[in-house]
C-alpha cells in the first residue's frame, strides 16, 4: 500500500538526508503552536500579498477602461496593431506552465522528488518561452515601427492622436506583468535550486513550492484578463 | 502525521488536501478549450463584420471577452489556486480585494460618465432661491415651471466666483469685504485674498502653524480669535502689534 510518505520510493543519499534544509529536518517557527499554523498563516499573508498585487494591475485595468471610453477610437486601432496569434500562443504557454507549477505543489506534498523538478523545470522553460515570443515577437518588432510609449512613440501611420497612449497602456500593462513573470520565474528557479541541492521540499515542509506557485498562478490570472482585454476587445 | 493509509483520489499531505492529477489535467483542458473558444469567438466575430459589412454592436465583444476570462479566472482560483480546498479565510481576502477593485472601477466610471453633467450646472445662469430641479429630474414643485425665478447671467461665472464679484461690489472696497470677512474668519487667510488683507489687517499674528521644526498644537479655540484688533490701524504700527502678541500665541501652544 503506497502512502503518502514514502511515494518516493528512492530514498535520499545520506549525506542530504541527514542535511538540515532536507524536508524531513525543517522545524516550524517557534511561535506557532503547530506546522499547520506555521503553514496556514504563512500562506494567508501570501494571499495578503496576492491582494495588493490585483489592486496594482487594477489600476491598469481602471485606466485602460477609462481611456477606452475616452477614446475608443484609438483603442480600436491600437488592438488591431496587435495579432491575437501570438497573446493566444503566450496565454496556451502561461496556462501550461500554470498546471505544471500546480503539479510542483501535489508532487512536494506526496514526496515526488523527481517529478516536483520536472514540473519547475517545464515551468521555468514555459517562463522563458514566454518572454522570449513577447519580446521577439511583439517588443521589439513593434518598437522597431516606432509603436513607443509616450515621447518615444513614432510610427507614422497613427489614424488618432491618442493612439500613443494605447502603446503607453500596452507596455506599461504588459511590461508589468513581464516583470512579474521574471520574478515568479526566479522564486521558481530558487524552489527548484533547493530542491535539487538539499530535497528542501516534502509532505512537511512545502510552504516555498505553494506560495511561489500561487505567485505563479496571479500571474497566469492577470494575463488571462490582459489577453482578452489588449488582443481581442477591439 | 495524519492519514497515512489514503490511497483514494482524496490523498492527504500533513492533512492538507492533495488535489488529483486527472483534476488537474481536466482544468488545464477546460483551460485551453476556453482559450479557443474565446479565440474562435474573436475571429467569428470579425468574420461576420466583414462578409456581410455590419457593425455589431461594442457589448458583444466586450462581454463575450470578458465572460470567459471571467470562467478561466474562476478555474484557476478554484483548483490551481486551490481555493477550493482551502481555509475560507483566504477565498474571503480575495473577494475583500476584487470588491474593492469593483468599487474603484464603478466609482471611476460613474465619474467618467456624469462629470459632463454638473458642467452646466456649475456656471452660466444662476436663478434666485434655485431652480427647484436636480442635475436631471423633474422640478419638485410644479409652480417652479409656470412661474420660474428670476435669473441672473453670470457671464460664465461659476455661482463662488459670481457671488464673490458681487460681494466685492456690494462691499464697496476690497478692503471693506476681506475686513468684513476676517471679522467673522480670522483663523487663517482666504484662497482668494490674493492681495493679502489677511496680513494688512493684522490677523496673521493668530497664526503658530506647525512646519518641519515645530509643532504647534492647536487645542480649542485659535489664540487671539477675540483680541481687539482694529482693522483701521494701518502697516506701520504692525510689527509693534506682532511682538505684542507673541506670548500670547506661545502660551496657546502650551
Amino acid at each position: 500500500m503506497q502512502t503518502t510518505l514514502d511515494a518516493d520510493t528512492t530514498p535520499a543519499p545520506a549525506h542530504i538526508a541527514n542535511h538540515p534544509t532536507h524536508w524531513r529536518n525543517r522545524p516550524f517557527a517557534a511561535h506557532f503552536r503547530t506546522r499547520d499554523d506555521d503553514f496556514d498563516a504563512s500562506k494567508f499573508g501570501m494571499w495578503l500579498f496576492l491582494t495588493t498585487e490585483v489592486l496594482l494591475f487594477a489600476g491598469i485595468f481602471c485606466a485602460y477602461a477609462v481611456f477606452r471610453m475616452m477614446y475608443p477610437e484609438a483603442w480600436s486601432n491600437g488592438s488591431h496593431h496587435l495579432d491575437w496569434r501570438f497573446g493566444a500562443g503566450n496565454t496556451v504557454v502561461l496556462l501550461v506552465s500554470s498546471w505544471t507549477a500546480a503539479s510542483a505543489v501535489r508532487c512536494a506534498q506526496l514526496n515526488k522528488q523527481k517529478w516536483l523538478k520536472i514540473n519547475l523545470i517545464i515551468t521555468l522553460i514555459c517562463a522563458a518561452l514566454f518572454l522570449f515570443i513577447k519580446f521577439k515577437f511583439e517588443y521589439s518588432v513593434k518598437l522597431g515601427d516606432g509603436k513607443a510609449p509616450g515621447t518615444f512613440f513614432s510610427y507614422a501611420f497613427a489614424e488618432s492622436p491618442y493612439e500613443i497612449l494605447w502603446w503607453s497602456l500596452y507596455y506599461m500593462g504588459t511590461g508589468l506583468h513581464a516583470l512579474h513573470v521574471v520574478i515568479g520565474g526566479c522564486l521558481l528557479g530558487w524552489v527548484l535550486y533547493r530542491s535539487w541541492k538539499y530535497q528542501a521540499y516534502g509532505p512537511t515542509e512545502y510552504l516555498m513550492v505553494e506560495n511561489s506557485a500561487l505567485y505563479w498562478h496571479i500571474v497566469d490570472l492577470i494575463w488571462i484578463f490582459l489577453f482578452p482585454l489588449l488582443y481581442l476587445i477591439h | 502525521m495524519t492519514n497515512h493509509d489514503t490511497t483514494t483520489h482524496e490523498e492527504h499531505a500533513h492533512g492538507h488536501r492533495v488535489v488529483s492529477w486527472q483534476t488537474q489535467l481536466a482544468v488545464l483542458a477546460i483551460l485551453l478549450f476556453f482559450t479557443f473558444t474565446t479565440v474562435l469567438f474573436y475571429n467569428a466575430e470579425s468574420w461576420v463584420e466583414n462578409a456581410f459589412d455590419i457593425h455589431l454592436p461594442w457589448w458583444i465583444n466586450v462581454i463575450g471577452a470578458m465572460s470567459i476570462a471571467t470562467v478561466k479566472a474562476l478555474l484557476v482560483c478554484m483548483f490551481f489556486m486551490g481555493l477550493r480546498y482551502d481555509k475560507a479565510l483566504n477565498t474571503f481576502a480575495l473577494l475583500f480585494c476584487l470588491f474593492c477593485v469593483g468599487l474603484f472601477l464603478g466609482i471611476t466610471m460613474i465619474d467618467l460618465e456624469t462629470r459632463d453633467r454638473i458642467y452646466t450646472w456649475k456656471e452660466g445662469e444662476v436663478a434666485l432661491g434655485g431652480t427647484g430641479k436636480g442635475l436631471d429630474t423633474p422640478s419638485v414643485d410644479a409652480r417652479f415651471d409656470s412661474s420660474p425665478a428670476p435669473t441672473f447671467n453670470t457671464a460664465g461665472l461659476g455661482i463662488v466666483e459670481f457671488r464673490r464679484a458681487q460681494g466685492l461690489e456690494e462691499a464697496g472696497s476690497e478692503l471693506a469685504f476681506w475686513t468684513d470677512h476676517y471679522h467673522h474668519h480670522a483663523e487663517h487667510q482666504h484662497a482668494a485674498d490674493i492681495n493679502n488683507f489677511f496680513t494688512q489687517l493684522g490677523y496673521d499674528h493668530h497664526l503658530a502653524l506647525p512646519d518641519a521644526n515645530q509643532a504647534v498644537p492647536r487645542i480649542g479655540l485659535t489664540a487671539g480669535l477675540f483680541s481687539a484688533v482694529d482693522p483701521t490701524e494701518t502697516h506701520n504700527t504692525h510689527a509693534a502689534d506682532d511682538a505684542a502678541h507673541q506670548p500670547a500665541a506661545e502660551d496657546a501652544g502650551h
